[in-house]
């Protein structure tokens, strides 16, 4: 046996391996990690900064205002509504949207003929234009449009759909879930393909029923994939800006008004940037709340994780 | 539960999903007919499902009231940009946080994952402050850089990084044995394995820059530099009430490709998607 | 070809230590076998002398170089892995031409090359194929084509045959031995199958929790085992091992007494080793009680109670004995192995 002290000490090269190989890392990650340093993480600073700062672009006023434009966000009359509008049309399209897709995709996942051509179909409005697709409801959704002249067939009197409170919030909700319920349909249809048949075999065998089968296996076992797809969908559905633009703006009176809209009024039509740059904060402290609660609670309602 | 079906378990199932499709097809269906309508049969009583009579003038019309083909090639370059770094980009990045050991790897991974938290609806008001002082508003700058490098890349290099991690480690030692760096190993042998996720990358990037509506309309102000979403919008007549049929007309150009695609590609479409590494 | 040298090699990850400080010599053109359990590190062994780990402490060299801070591809080594590794979306001839091409040959030596590698391994008929389009040991025998065409000087194997059928991993066993033979490249392979071991290796490492337990040549560990664990791992049926104290009467172990070859001196502790094919049946001898008898056709292996202990047997004849008979056992004194039962190492 040799002794390894009486070996002389080599000098190791400066460029050892692990020193490439952390270099050729840091040159991989280097493009991305500096763009979201200069377009994410810059900009969210400076949305706080600008958050302290009384700052009109018409008026060309930047003023150090400390905590007053979060003052005037509690005092915000309008906030209320924007907000109550902002939760109802996620809460909506959530449930809506995920209720639908696992429908579809528990259907798709029969064995049928031609159910590719279903699927195909499902999912093409998620590859149409979202400006074309929402320009078409409201198309549809005009008082005397498509809609209305179909119902009244059926001797119906249909509502002013996009001028009702409502309705528009509605309308608003169901255009966008037709729009995109095709992708979270992809996903969970990939998800019940991958739950392993002996399991339904062996349920079939202790006597479960169909909708047993439903509840106690695919359910659990897709649920990391519902977790996922629902904190998507949320965080997607709090982004919400073009259909309301298209379909309503905001309107009738502010009932669909969600917060995205209210900031780029406040922001880009009123030129409040200090304010606007609240609301983003706002924003912001509401997605990553969301994030994390859900994230949390995928103990509790994941039921199995690999 | 792909048990097989009684005959009359299956035209139950077929009835069901034909009405669920309506709301899906109907709109697309209306879409294209209502584009060759005269104006004076657009909100005809009852609705015709197929034109009584053709005015195909609408096309033409479209392009003479906007310039529409410019606005297509805008829209058109952009998202194949915006496609093309964001592949570059995050399969490099998703690729070295899933295979490459380097100090503070998963810190930094944590870091570029909060840009899933920050929507560029967020940052909107100064990444309009930093544009302008760039001299970037009215220019196509925005719609590229923000869309690279924000929100919707970070996911794409979520999904890479997810496919990276279950790929064979044995084919990259192999490789290296073979006498491959990292780069070569990344470009030679990763990648041409990853086209499942780099499809569904590319998918979800393309649509995403597509569909852009509000950053657009902050960063764009002449109609030559606007982007397709925000030009459906600007068919108006001089009280403000839409062109309708016009209207319709530019939404089918706009829409009627991306679908033809689609269908076309759709197998490889809906497997990439699957293959996003969102299936738990 | 070029001797490997490890000295003092010594691996943990982060704070846990895996490898305690192996010492092997490897001769040019030797075909030298890593054994042991699971975990025991033959791997990450291996993988050091490859570059695909980093070495904590001690030198691996390679001919006259130490390789420790070299890349793989520097090393002039080739491996082939477990699971094959073959590059999915190259055909087999390109999959066998890839690292001379990212070594600048050109196209008519590459050519040359790999057909020469197929001719050897009988791949020339599935060179336009697809690694999914081949068979396992199709694929085993691609992965051992993209080894030799390089001509390198050190073959690396990890457990190259473990995902073949038993028939086809006999088959592949003599064809690598045969190549070895063939090439004369210095070659260090991993199992954890010690037929394996004791078929192709010129000389053999045990390793055990992370320490070489005996080098050796594969009949030298077989005959003389250096210790209780080699003894336990090389050979199967594996040796029995029967614990007691050596006496000058013989081998007490509780009401049993065994003989002992001549001139072995006395211990307290101390472990009897016979092969099950040492013993032998007897009209006088050591008397058992037979448990179970199982006919393997060439032979028959029996497993008896011995006192306390129970002990396995493998005779040439058919036997007709019934379980519940007692026999007689007559150990073979040229070949009993003794060890010390504390610290596992041999007596005799
Ligand atoms: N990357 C790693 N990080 C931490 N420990 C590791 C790592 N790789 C291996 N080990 C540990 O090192 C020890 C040796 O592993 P190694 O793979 O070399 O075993 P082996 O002898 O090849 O076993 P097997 O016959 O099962 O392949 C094991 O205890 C293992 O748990
Ligand atoms: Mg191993």
């Amino acid at each position: 046996m040799t002794i390894a002290a009486d070996t002389p000490r080599r000098k190791r090269p400066f460029w050892t391996i692990e020193r490439r190989d952390a270099a050729a890392g840091y040159a991989f990650i280097a493009p991305q990690l500096i763009g979201i340093v200069t377009f994410v993480l810059f900009p969210l600073g400076l949305v706080f900064y600008y958050s302290l700062h009384e700052w009109n672009v018409l008026a060309n006023t930047f003023n150090y205002v400390g905590a007053a434009n979060y003052q005037m966000l509690l005092a915000d009359k309008a906030l209320p509504q924007v907000l109550l509008s902002s939760a109802v049309f996620s809460a909506g399209l959530v449930v809506l949207n995920m209720s639908l897709a696992l429908l579809l995709a528990v259907l798709l996942d029969q064995k049928l003929k031609g159910i590719t051509l279903f699927r195909t179909l499902f999912f093409s409005p998620v590859v149409v234009s979202l400006v074309a697709w929402t320009i078409v409801w409201s198309f549809l959704l005009q008082n005397n449009g498509g809609i209305n002249g179909l119902l009244q067939l059926i001797g119906v009197e249909g509502p002013n759909w996009l001028r009702t409170p409502t309705t528009a919030m509605i309308s608003v909700i169901v255009v966008q879930v037709f729009k995109n319920v095709g992708l979270n349909m992809i996903l969970f249809l990939a998800a019940l393909q991958g739950v392993p048949r002996e399991l339904y075999e062996a349920a079939r065998v202790d006597g479960a029923g169909r909708f047993k089968q439903f509840r106690r296996i695919t359910l659990p076992l897709i649920s990391p994939t519902i977790l996922l797809t629902s904190i998507i969908t949320i965080v997607g559905s709090l982004q919400v800006f073009a259909q309301i633009a298209v379909l309503t703006q905001g309107g009738p009176g502010m009932t669909t008004t969600v917060l995205v809209y209210y900031l780029y009024q406040q922001a880009f039509q009123f030129h409040f940037f200090g304010y606007g740059s609240t609301l983003s904060i706002l924003l912001f402290v509401i997605v990553a709340l969301l994030t994390f609660v859900q994230w949390q609670m995928r103990k509790r309602i994941v039921f199995y994780e690999n | 539960m792909k048990t097989d079906l009684s005959p009359r378990m299956k035209v139950a199932l077929y009835g069901l999903m034909c009405v669920l499709l309506i709301p899906f097809v109907f709109p697309t269906w209306w879409m294209l007919t209502s584009s060759v309508k005269p104006i004076s049969d657009i909100f005809a009583f009852p609705p015709d499902l197929w034109p009584r009579r053709f005015d195909f003038s609408t096309y033409a019309r479209v392009f003479e009231l906007q310039p529409f083909a410019r606005q297509y090639w805008n829209s058109a370059y952009i998202a194949a940009l915006v496609t093309g770094g964001t592949m570059i980009i995050s399969s490099m990045a998703g690729y070295a946080f899933a295979r490459i050991k380097f100090p503070f790897s998963n810190a930094i991974f944590m870091v570029v994952l909060l840009g899933l938290l920050i929507p560029s609806e967020v940052t909107i008001v100064p990444l309009f402050q930093m544009f302008l002082k760039w001299g970037m508003i009215n220019t196509h700058w925005p719609l590229i850089l923000v869309p690279i490098f924000g929100a919707p890349s970070v996911f794409a290099t979520f999904v890479m990084r997810q496919f990276f991690i279950a790929l064979p480690v044995e084919l990259e030692e192999a490789a290296r044995v073979d006498g491959l760096g990292r780069f070569k190993i990344f470009w030679l042998i990763a990648l041409p394995l990853a086209k499942p996720a780099l499809g569904a990358v590319a998918i979800f990037t393309f649509l995403h820059s597509w569909n852009l509506y509000l950053e657009p309309i902050v960063f764009l102000s002449s109609t030559q530099m606007f982007t397709l979403p925000q030009a459906l919008t600007q068919f108006t007549d001089a009280y403000g009430g839409a062109m309708w049929n016009i209207q319709l007309a530019a939404a089918t150009m706009t829409a009627i490709p991306v679908l033809l695609v689609f269908i076309v590609a759709q197998k490889q479409f809906v497997e990439g998607l699957a293959h996003t590494g969102l299936k738990g | 070809m070029a001797p490997v040298t490890l000295k003092s090699i010594t691996k943990s990850y982060g704070t846990t230590p895996v490898l305690h400080g192996i010492d092997i010599d490897i001769a040019d053109g030797e075909f030298v076998v890593l054994v042991g359990p699971s975990g025991c590190g033959k791997s990450t062994l291996l993988r050091m002398i490859a570059g695909l780990e980093t070495v904590t402490g001690g030198d691996i060299s390679i001919g006259a170089r130490v390789v420790n801070d070299l890349e793989p591809k520097d090393r002039d080594i080739a491996m082939v892995f477990q699971n094959y590794a073959l590059y999915p979306h190259m055909t087999v001839a390109t999959n066998m031409g890839f690292s001379l091409e990212h070594r600048g040959a050109g196209k008519a030596e590459i050519a040359e090359r790999v057909n020469w590698a197929a001719d050897i391994l009988g791949l020339r008929p599935l060179l336009d194929r697809y690694p999914r389009q081949l068979s396992g040991g199709q694929r085993q025998r691609v992965a051992m084509g993209r080894a030799i065409v390089r001509n390198p000087q050190v073959f690396l194997f990890d457990e190259p045959l473990s995902n073949l059928d038993a028939k086809l991993r006999v088959v592949m066993r003599g064809e690598i031995k045969g190549l070895h033979q063939r090439l004369g490249v210095t070659t260090v392979y991993v199992t954890h199958d010690q037929v394996e071991a004791m078929t192709m290796a010129d000389k053999i490492v045990v390793m055990n929790g992370g320490r070489v337990e005996q080098v050796g040549a594969p009949l030298d560990l077989y005959d003389r085992p250096a210790n209780l664990f080699v003894a336990g791992f090389i050979g199967s049926p594996a040796m029995n091992a029967i614990a007691g104290r050596i006496t000058a009467d013989g081998f007490m172990a509780g009401d049993v007494t065994l003989p002992l070859p001549p001139g072995v001196s006395r211990a307290d502790n101390a472990v009897y080793g016979i092969r099950p094919e040492h013993l032998s049946l007897a009209a006088a001898g050591v008397p058992a009680i037979v448990k179970l008898v199982e006919p393997m056709g060439s032979e028959t292996q029996v497993t008896l109670t011995l006192g306390e202990h129970t002990v396995i047997g493998v005779f040439r004849e058919r036997l007709k004995s019934q379980p519940g008979e007692t026999v007689h056992l007559q150990p073979d004194l040229t070949a009993i192995h003794l060890f010390d039962a504390t610290t596992g190492g041999r007596l005799n």
